[in-house]
């Protein structure tokens, strides 16, 4: 097979590109730490969230140093609880289901977003570093109030950060 | 392949397609920029990543 020497080129350009890409994405998976959603939580009955020691109560928990983890429930057309509220300066690990429809759980302008499906609990982790205030939406279509289903994340300074400021 | 009107005939070696690999490589800088900026800035940069 005759193939022309620019040819060449290109295609070698091409296939370097294809590892460029493939070598960046391992890159923030290993050396970044970017992880996917977990499905490692178990089932969930989603008629029985009252029943759930987590999802009976939504709340922000402590459980470590700077560790916390938030129990949320995503319903038509709001999520609860509404605000969450967690300290600046820590890692929060977010548990999030639905008793209802699918939504969307989407901490605005952030890569922290995820599909919230009941009977399922979605899980994800990130930190926080400073204070500030964060909108959260679903980003599902769940119905005729879905386009004001919406809530408020707030990071407080550690300091004025109370725990059980949630319902508690 | 050759007609009347064929003023030279070169063969399959011969013929250097130049600009269509200048705008190859430009296609490949554009791709290679946007990649680094989308990846590194928007999406790492991009804070409230998950990591568990």
């Amino acid at each position: 097979m005759n193939i022309h020497n620019y040819e060449k080129i290109w295609l070698v350009l091409a296939m370097v590109m294809i590892i460029g890409f493939i070598s960046t994405v391992v890159y923030g998976a290993t050396a970044v730490g970017i992880e996917m959603i977990s499905d490692e939580p178990d089932t969930i009955d989603s008629t029985a969230l009252d029943e759930d020691d987590r999802f009976s109560e939504p709340r922000v928990e402590k459980v470590g140093d700077n560790e916390y983890e938030a129990y949320v429930i995503a319903q038509q057309f709001i999520f609860r609880p509404d605000p969450i509220t967690v300290p600046a300066n820590s890692t929060v690990t977010f548990y999030v289901t639905s008793p209802d429809v699918i939504h969307g759980f989407e901490v605005v302008g952030t890569n922290a977003n995820t599909m919230v499906i009941p009977g399922e609990v979605s899980q994800l982790t990130v930190e926080f570093n400073e204070p500030g205030e964060y909108g959260i939406l679903c980003n599902e279509y769940c119905g005729g109030g879905h386009h004001t289903m919406e809530g408020k994340l707030i990071v407080q300074p550690e300091d004025e950060f109370e725990q059980g400021g949630n319902d508690e | 392949m050759s007609g009347e009107n064929t003023v030279r005939e070169i063969g399959h070696d011969e013929f250097d397609p130049k600009g269509t690999l200048v705008l190859i490589l430009i296609y490949f800088v554009i791709l290679s920029i946007m990649w680094v900026f989308m990846y590194f800035v928007e999406f790492l940069g991009n804070d409230l990543s998950v990591i568990a």
